[in-house]
C-alpha cells in the first residue's frame, strides 16, 4: 500500500473536521442553553455562552419533592432498572429467535422474517390505545415489569434482524465441531454462538438500551408514580402547556444523552463490527 | 451477570411493595410546575389537615397527560381528581370520565367561568383558576398604556425600529388563541346560529387585516414563538406584548412592567375579547371514593385553597370571594387580569370548538407570512374545516366482512389441504421444528401479545369510524374517503395523495443523503494511516446518541427566521435570511437537514462494517490491472457494498418513512400541511382533530400498504444483489 | 466394537440425491479413505456417520449398534473439519479440553489428557496462545488432537491436509499413519488427494456420483479396478483409454491393433482397452503412433503426452529417451499389461495378472 500524499490528508482531515463541526454545532447550542442563567431559548449564532451557572444543572439533579425525596437519583435508577432489564430482557429473547431464524430449517421462517419487518410498519403513535387495554388485561399497569416488556417487544425486531445477520455470517463448521465434541444444542448456542457473537450483542444491547432510556409517552401513561418515572418522564416535565423551561430541559437532555453516548463510547469497537443490520456476508 | 439479576429483583421487589400499599389515598393528577406544583402541594396538605384524608399527587407531563387521562380512566387507573383545562370537557365527557360537580354552589363562582364548564346544563368540575390575555407593558417605555388601539396605533411608530431589533409590539400573532381577540374586537363571530363554525365573515377580513398592517409596518417581528417574545421583552426591545397570567413569572426582575385590559378597537368601539380559559378539578367518573374526591375537588376551587393558589401559584382564581380577600385585592396583578378577563369570551367548550384550530392557524400564517389577502383568508380556512369536520358515514353492516374472513378462511384450508402432498414426512423435511420453536416461543409470544396484537387491532380499526365515546362500523368508507380526496384536487395538501408524494419524497431523499454522507465519511475514515480516526468516529456517533425529540427542538430553534443560528450564519456569509417555513421547499429542507443530521452515523458505521469486509486483495489486483480509484470504486467498492448496505438501507427508509417527531416537531407540517408525511396525517387526525382514530388507522393502513409494496420491491433487489455475490 | 456399517444409505438435499444408496463396511481399526471427485456423496457420507446429516433411509451402525437417530454427541465419534473449525475464543488447552468438559470428565483427568495429546503433537508450548496466533500447520494439529483427546470409538476426517502446503501435508501424512497405528483407532478419511487414499488406507473406497464404485486395499485397486471410472481415477497420469473390437487374436481400433490376451472371451466384440502410462514404452516400432503434443520430464523419468488416432495417450519415458514435442513416435505395451473393460466400461473383463503379488509369491 502506497503512502498517501500529505495534501491527500490533509484534504481528508479537513473534510472530517468540518462535519464534524456540523456535527457539533446543534449539541454545543443545547450546552449552551443548559449552562446559561437564562431560562429561555437562546437565538444566536454563537454556540458558545456568554456567562455560565450550573443553576439548571443543579435543579435538574438536585430536586427534591414534597416529603423531601431526591427525586433525580429514584428516577435514574428506575431509567437503570427500566433499560436493563429491557436489555437483558429483549437480547434474551431476541438471541434465541434469531438463532432460531438464522439455523434451523422449520416453515414458516421467510415469512416470519417479513412479518418482522413488517411490524416495523405500522406507525407507533396508534398502538399505544390497544397496548394499555393489553396490559391492563395483564395487571402490568403502572408497573415497570410492563414498561420492559413493552420496550423489550418492540426493539424485538431490530434485534432479532441484526444477530440474525450476524449469525449468518458464523461458520457453521464451529458449531458442528462442538456438536461432535459432545455439546446438547444449548450447549452450542451458550458455550460458541454466543462468545462469538459478542459484537452484534453489543450493537444489539445497546439497541436495546436505547429503545427503553429514550422513551417517554408510554412511560408517562403506564406509571403512577412519580418516583418510578423514568428521566424522559422527567424531562418533559419541563414542557409546559404554556411555557418550556429550556435551560433545565437542556441540562436535562445532557443528562439524559450522558449515558448513551459513554455506552456508544465504550462500545464503538464493537459498534462497526456488530451493525449488520441483516446481511453482511462473512 | 449477578449484579443484573440484584437490578431485576430489585425492580420486581419494587412493583411488589407498589402493589402493597393498602391505605387508599384520594389520587389528584395535575401537569403544575414551579409555583403552581409548591402551591398545589400546600393546597393539598390543608385538605389533609382539615378531612384527615391523604392525598396522593401526581405531576405528569403536560404532553402525555390527556392520553394518560383517556387510557387510565376507563381501565380504574386513572386519579379521582384531576386538573384540566376546560378546552378538552366535552371530549371527556363523551367519553364517560368525568363526574358531575355535585357539591358546587353556583354562586361561588363567576359566571363566565361556570359557563365554560357547562354540557347540557349541568356543571362538570370545580372551576379554579382563569386564564385569558392582557396586556403587558414595559413601563419605562410606554408609560401610558393604551385604552384603544388608535391609541396603540399612535404609539407605535416611535417604539419601532426593525433594523435595531426593537418592536413596539410582540405576540403569537400566528396562534389562533392569540388572534381571538382581535377577530371578536372587529366584531366577528366564530359560530353561526346553528353552532357551526364560520370563517368567511367581515370581521375575519377586517381582524386579519389589521395584525397583518401591524407586521407590514415592522411595529411586530416576524415567525414571532412564546420564546422570542419572552426574550424581547426581558431585554426591552419590545414595548408591549399580549399574553396570560403564565407569563408573569417569566419577566425578568429588571423590567418595570404592568398589566392591562386589552385595548378597545376604535373602529367598532368593542374591547380585544380573549377567550376565558378555565382551569377546573374534576371529579373522575371512575373514582371509588366519589364523596371524598368531590369534597376534595371543591375545596381546592375555594376558600383558603384560592388564597394559597393566589399568592404562591399566582393563578387567578375564579372564585367570587377570593377577591374580597386583602391579600388579593392588594395584589394589583391578580387583579388587573382579573379586570382583562371581565371582556373575555368563555371559549366554547363543544366539539365544533376544537374543529376551529387547524384552519385557523392556516388562515393565520397564510395571510402573515404567505401573501394571501386578508379578505380572502376566511374562504380559505372554511374549506379546511370542510375537509377536516368529516360527517359520520353511514353505518355498514359488519356481515359481509365476517362473511369474507369465513370465506378466506374455508379457502385457506381447503387451498392448504390439496397442496401435493410433500415427497418427504414433515420430520424429515424439518428436522430441527421442536428445537426452532422452544428457542422462538418467548419472542414470538412478546410479539403477539405487544406488537402483533395492536396491529391488528390498528389495522380493524380502520373500518370503524370513531366519535369520542364510540365506534360505529363503517366499512371501507374511510378508505374511500381518504382515496377519494374529497373535495381537495390531487396537487393539494392534504390529499392523500399529495401527502403520500412529499412522503415518498422525503423517504427518497433522506435515504439518499444518509447512505452517501454515510458511505463518504466511511471511505474517508477507512484509510489506515488517518491519525485521530476515533476521535472523529465518536464525534460523528455523537447525533445517533442524542433522542431524536431532543434533536428536532434543538433543529427548529436553529431554523428561527430572524434568531435562528441557520440565517445568522447566511447573514454573516452576506447572505439573505430565509424565512424557512413559509415556503414548502425550504420547510422540507429544514425537515430533511434535520433528519439527515440525526441518521447519517447510522449509515456511517453500517458502511464501516460493510468496508472491512471488502478484502484488500481485490484492491489489489485491480491495481495490479490499472484500474483507477474511481473505477475501483466503481467496480469493487460499490458491487460489493450492496449486499451488506441493502439491509440497512431497507431498515432505515421504513424508519424515515415513519419518522413522526421530526415533522412534527421542525416544521410542524408548515406551510399550511404541506410538509405532512403520512405519518403526521395520521398523528393529526388520531390526536388533533377530534379523534378519528378510525380514520387514522386507516391512514396507517395505507402507509402499512405502501410500505409492504416498497418492501417486496425491496427484497426483489435483495436477491439481485445476493446473486451478485455468488 | 468400533466397526462402522451402512447399508442402504440414501440421502438427498431438496430435490438433488447425493447418495443413491451405500452399502460399506468398515471393519474395526481399519484406516478406511473414501475418494472421488468433489460432488460424489463422500462428505455428505462422512457427515451421515457423524451424525450432523440424518439419513433418507437405510442404516448407520456404530459398534452394531443402530445410531440413525441417535444424537452425535452419543456415538462416540470424532470428526476434523476441513476448516479446522478451532474455537476462536478459547486458548489452544479450552479447544483441547472442550468435549471433556463437556462430558463432564474429572480436572485431573482432563489436564493429564490435555497434556498428554499436547506432547504427542508437540504443541505443548502453545496451549495458552489463541487459534488467531497459530500457524496452518499447528492449527491442523490443534484441530486433530481435539479428536484425539476424546479416544472415540472412530475418527472421521474432512480432508484435513487440503489447507496445507506440501510440504506440510507430506509430513502430516506421515504423522497421520503414525497416529493411526499408535492408537489404532476406527478412522475414516475423506479427500479427494489419490496419493493421500494410496499411502495411508487399509482399504480405499472410491465413489462417484453418490454411488460406492469399489472398495478394497489401495494396490488392489489399482490393480484391480472394478471398471473404468476407478481405473482412470487412481493413478496419474490417468489410464488410457482406448476403443477396440476382438478381431481374430487381437484388439483393433482406430489404426492400432493390439495383441490380445487369452482369457478374453473370443466373443467380447466392441471393449474398452485400458493401458496404464507406465506399462507403456516409446520404442522404435510398435502397434501404437502418433505426435507428441507435450513432453513432462521428471528427472528420473517422465511422460509423453501424444495424439494418436484412437484418442490422446500419455506414456512414460526413461531417462536417456529423447523426446521433443512434434517428433512421431510409435509406443509398445509391456507384456501382459492389457485391462479390458465392457464397451460402457461398467465392468472390467479382465486385469493384467497381479505383478505385485506375483513377486510376494516368489
Amino acid at each position: 500500500m502506497n503512502r498517501p500524499s500529505k495534501l491527500k490528508m490533509a484534504a481528508i482531515h479537513a473534510g472530517l473536521m468540518l462535519t464534524c463541526m456540523a456535527t457539533l454545532y446543534p449539541v454545543l447550542w443545547v450546552v449552551k442553553m443548559a449552562l446559561s442563567p437564562s431560562d429561555s431559548l437562546t437565538l444566536t449564532v454563537n454556540p458558545f455562552p456568554e456567562s455560565i451557572t450550573l443553576e439548571h444543572f443543579r435543579e435538574v439533579l438536585l430536586g427534591t419533592d414534597a416529603s423531601g425525596r431526591w427525586l433525580f437519583g429514584r428516577q435514574l435508577l428506575s431509567s437503570l432498572v427500566v433499560s436493563g432489564a429491557t436489555t437483558l430482557v429483549g437480547l434474551a429473547l431476541a438471541v434465541s429467535a434469531a438463532y432460531a431464524l438464522s439455523r434451523f430449517r422449520f416453515p414458516g421462517k421467510e415469512g416470519g422474517m417479513q412479518t418482522l419487518l413488517i411490524t416495523q410498519m405500522f406507525p407507533a403513535t396508534l398502538m399505544l390505545v390497544p397496548i394499555y387495554s393489553i396490559l391492563e388485561k395483564l395487571h402490568l399497569l403502572d408497573s415497570l415489569t410492563g414498561l420492559v416488556l413493552v420496550y423489550a417487544t418492540t426493539a424485538l425486531p431490530f434485534c432479532i434482524w441484526n444477530l440474525k445477520g450476524y449469525f449468518d455470517t458464523l461458520p457453521r463448521e464451529l458449531e458442528e465441531a462442538a456438536v461432535m465434541d459432545g455439546a446438547s444444542p444449548a450447549q452450542v448456542f451458550i458455550k460458541v454462538v454466543l462468545p462469538l457473537a459478542r459484537p452484534a450483542l453489543a450493537v444489539t444491547a445497546l439497541f436495546s438500551f436505547m429503545t427503553a432510556w429514550n422513551e417517554f409517552i408510554l412511560a408517562a401513561t403506564l406509571l403512577n408514580d412519580p418516583t418510578r418515572f423514568t428521566l424522559p418522564v422527567a424531562l418533559q416535565r419541563y414542557v409546559g402547556e404554556y411555557k418550556v423551561e429550556w435551560g433545565k430541559f437542556a441540562a436535562g437532555a445532557l443528562v439524559i444523552s450522558a449515558p448513551v453516548m459513554a455506552l456508544f463510547f465504550a462500545l464503538q469497537k464493537h459498534l462497526v463490527g456488530g451493525l449488520t443490520a441483516g446481511g453482511v456476508k462473512g | 451477570m449477578k449484579r443484573l439479576l440484584a437490578l431485576v429483583l430489585l425492580a420486581t421487589a419494587w412493583s411488589a411493595q407498589a402493589a402493597g400499599d393498602a391505605a387508599a389515598p384520594l389520587k389528584l393528577w395535575h401537569a403544575y410546575r414551579g409555583g403552581e406544583e409548591t402551591a398545589i402541594i400546600q393546597v393539598t396538605q390543608l385538605f389533609t389537615a382539615k378531612t384527615g384524608v391523604p392525598v396522593e399527587l401526581l405531576a405528569v407531563p403536560y404532553n402525555a397527560y390527556a392520553d394518560k387521562l383517556t387510557n387510565g380512566i376507563p381501565h380504574g387507573a386513572g386519579p379521582d381528581v384531576f386538573i384540566f383545562n376546560h378546552e378538552r370537557l366535552r371530549n371527556f365527557h363523551a367519553q364517560h370520565l368525568l363526574a358531575p360537580a355535585s357539591k358546587l354552589a353556583r354562586g361561588d363562582y363567576f359566571p363566565n367561568a361556570l359557563e365554560a364548564l357547562e354540557v347540557d346544563g349541568q356543571v362538570y368540575g370545580y372551576p379554579m383558576s382563569l386564564k385569558s390575555l392582557a396586556l403587558y407593558v414595559n413601563t419605562k417605555l410606554v408609560p401610558t398604556p393604551p385604552t384603544t388601539t388608535a391609541e396603540l396605533l399612535a404609539m407605535l411608530p416611535a417604539l419601532s425600529d426593525e433594523k435595531a431589533g426593537r418592536f413596539g409590539f410582540a405576540y403569537e400573532n400566528g396562534d389562533f388563541y392569540f388572534h381571538a381577540p382581535f377577530l371578536f374586537g372587529f366584531g366577528g363571530e366564530l359560530f353561526d346560529a346553528s353552532g357551526k363554525a364560520t370563517f368567511n365573515t367581515e370581521g375575519m377580513a377586517r381582524s386579519l387585516a389589521f395584525v397583518k398592517k401591524l407586521q407590514d409596518d415592522r411595529f411586530i417581528p416576524q415567525e414571532i414563538t412564546g420564546a422570542l417574545v419572552k426574550s424581547l421583552f426581558n431585554d426591552g426591545r419590545v414595548a408591549m406584548i399580549i399574553s396570560g397570567p403564565w407569563f408573569a413569572g417569566e419577566v425578568a426582575p429588571s423590567v418595570d412592567y404592568r398589566v392591562v385590559a386589552l385595548p378597545t378597537v376604535s373602529e367598532t368601539g368593542i374591547p380585544l375579547k380573549p377567550f376565558l380559559g378555565v382551569e377546573a378539578a374534576y371529579v373522575s367518573s371512575q373514582s371509588k371514593q366519589a364523596e371524598q374526591a368531590q369534597a376534595l375537588a371543591r375545596f381546592l376551587s375555594l376558600g383558603e385553597a384560592s388564597l394559597v393558589r393566589t399568592t404562591v401559584g399566582r393563578q387567578i382564581p375564579a372564585d367570587v370571594a377570593a377577591y374580597q380577600l386583602q391579600a388579593v385585592k392588594d395584589d394589583v396583578l391578580i387583579s388587573s387580569f382579573r379586570e382583562a378577563a371581565k371582556n373575555a369570551t368563555p371559549m366554547p367548550n363543544t366539539l365544533e370548538m376544537l374543529r376551529v384550530w387547524e384552519p385557523m392557524k392556516l388562515a393565520l400564517r397564510a395571510v402573515l407570512q404567505g401573501g394571501t389577502e386578508p379578505q380572502d383568508a376566511g374562504a380559505l380556512a372554511d374549506r379546511r374545516y370542510r375537509a377536516l369536520h368529516r360527517e359520520r358515514p353511514p353505518d355498514a353492516s359488519p356481515l359481509p366482512w365476517l362473511g369474507l374472513v369465513g370465506v378466506m378462511a374455508v379457502g385457506g384450508t381447503v387451498w392448504v389441504m390439496r397442496r401435493p402432498a410433500p415427497t418427504l414426512p414433515f420430520k424429515r423435511r424439518y428436522p430441527d421444528v421442536a428445537l426452532a420453536a422452544t428457542y422462538l416461543a418467548p419472542a414470538s409470544a412478546g410479539i403477539l401479545v405487544l406488537v402483533f396484537i395492536p396491529f391488528v387491532v390498528g389495522l380493524s380499526l380502520s373500518l370503524f369510524h370513531y366519535e369520542p365515546g364510540q365506534y360505529s362500523f363503517v366499512g371501507l368508507a374511510n378508505f374511500i374517503d381518504i382515496l377519494a380526496s374529497r373535495g381537495y384536487s390531487i396537487s393539494e395538501p392534504l390529499s392523500f395523495y399529495f401527502t403520500l408524494a412529499v412522503t415518498l419524497l422525503w423517504a427518497l431523499v433522506n435515504v439518499v443523503l444518509h447512505v452517501s454522507i454515510g458511505l463518504f465519511l466511511a471511505l474517508l475514515l477507512k484509510d489506515p494511516l488517518l491519525k485521530l480516526k476515533g476521535v472523529y468516529r465518536v464525534l460523528l456517533i455523537i447525533p445517533w446518541a442524542v433522542p431524536n425529540y431532543i434533536t428536532a427542538l434543538m433543529w427548529k430553534g436553529m431554523f428561527h427566521q430572524q434568531f435562528g443560528a441557520i440565517n445568522g450564519l447566511l447573514v454573516a456569509l452576506g447572505m439573505e435570511p430565509v424565512s424557512w417555513f413559509t415556503k414548502f421547499s425550504t420547510a422540507f429542507a429544514a425537515n430533511v437537514a434535520t433528519n439527515t443530521w440525526l441518521g447519517f452515523p447510522f449509515m456511517m458505521v453500517v458502511a464501516l462494517g460493510a468496508l472491512q469486509s471488502i478484502p484488500q486483495e481485490l484492491y489489489e489486483a485491480a491495481e495490479v490491472d490499472g484500474a483507477s480509484k474511481w473505477t475501483q470504486f466503481r467496480h469493487i467498492t460499490l458491487p460489493l457494498l450492496r449486499p451488506a448496505m441493502l439491509p440497512a438501507v431497507i431498515l432505515g427508509s421504513v424508519w424515515t418513512f415513519n419518522m413522526f417527531n421530526i415533522i412534527y416537531l421542525v416544521s410542524g407540517g408548515e406551510p399550511g400541511g404541506g410538509t405532512d408525511i403520512l405519518v403526521s396525517e395520521a398523528f393529526r387526525w388520531a390526536f388533533q382533530r377530534n379523534q378519528q382514530y378510525g380514520f387514522a388507522a386507516a391512514y396507517s393502513v395505507l402507509i402499512f400498504v405502501v410500505l409492504l409494496a416498497w418492501s417486496s420491491f425491496t427484497k426483489r433487489l435483495m436477491r439481485a444483489s445476493s446473486e451478485v455475490m455468488g | 466394537m468400533s466397526e462402522v456399517i451402512l447399508s442402504g444409505i440414501k440421502k438427498s438435499f431438496g430435490q438433488n440425491l447425493i447418495v443413491k444408496g451405500v452399502d460399506l463396511q468398515v471393519r474395526e481399526g481399519e484406516f478406511l479413505v473414501m475418494v472421488g471427485p468433489s460432488g460424489c456423496g463422500k462428505t455428505t457420507l462422512l457427515r451421515l456417520i457423524a451424525g450432523l446429516e440424518q439419513v433418507d433411509s437405510g442404516e448407520v451402525k456404530i459398534g452394531g449398534a443402530r445410531v440413525n437417530d441417535v444424537p452425535p454427541r452419543d456415538r462416540d465419534v470424532a470428526m476434523v473439519f476441513q476448516s479446522y473449525a478451532l474455537y476462536p475464543h478459547m486458548t489452544v488447552r479450552e479447544n483441547l479440553a472442550f468435549g471433556l468438559t463437556l462430558r463432564k470428565f474429572p480436572e485431573a483427568e482432563i489436564t493429564s489428557r490435555v497434556q498428554e495429546v499436547a506432547g504427542m503433537l508437540e504443541l505443548s508450548h502453545l496451549l495458552d496462545r489463541k487459534p488467531k496466533a497459530l500457524s496452518g500447520g499447528q492449527r491442523q494439529r490443534v484441530a486433530m488432537g481435539r479428536a484425539i483427546v476424546r479416544r472415540p470409538k472412530v475418527f472421521l476426517f474432512d480432508e484435513p491436509l487440503s489447507n496445507l502446503d506440501t510440504a506440510l501435508r507430506v509430513q502430516m501424512r506421515g504423522e497421520l499413519a503414525r497416529l493411526h497405528r499408535r492408537l489404532s483407532a476406527t478412522m475414516i478419511y475423506v479427500t479427494h488427494d489419490q496419493v493421500e487414499a494410496m499411502t495411508l488406507a487399509t482399504r480405499v473406497a472410491v465413489f462417484n456420483g453418490g454411488i460406492l464404485q469399489q472398495v478394497g486395499p489401495p494396490l488392489e485397486l489399482y490393480n484391480r479396478p472394478a471398471n473404468r471410472f476407478v481405473a482412470g481415477f487412481l493413478g496419474s497420469p490417468a489410464m488410457n483409454f482406448l476403443e477396440a473390437k476382438r478381431e481374430g487374436s487381437g484388439f483393433t481400433g482406430k489404426g492400432f491393433t493390439l495383441p490380445c490376451p487369452v482369457d478374453v472371451p473370443a466373443d467380447a466384440g466392441k471393449v474398452l482397452v485400458g493401458l496404464r502410462p507406465q506399462d507403456l514404452r516409446v520404442a522404435a516400432q510398435g502397434p501404437l503412433a502418433g505426435t507428441v503434443d507435450a513432453v513432462e520430464r521428471l528427472g528420473f523419468d517422465g511422460y509423453a503426452f501424444l495424439s494418436t488416432e484412437a484418442g490422446p495417450v500419455a506414456a512414460r519415458f526413461e531417462k536417456g529417451t529423447n523426446v521433443t514435442v512434434g517428433d512421431k513416435v510409435s509406443l509398445a505395451p509391456v507384456a501382459d499389461s492389457l485391462h479390458v473393460f465392457t464397451e460402457d466400461g461398467a465392468r472390467a473383463l479382465r486385469h493384467p495378472v497381479d505383478r505385485d503379488s506375483l513377486e510376494v509369491a516368489s
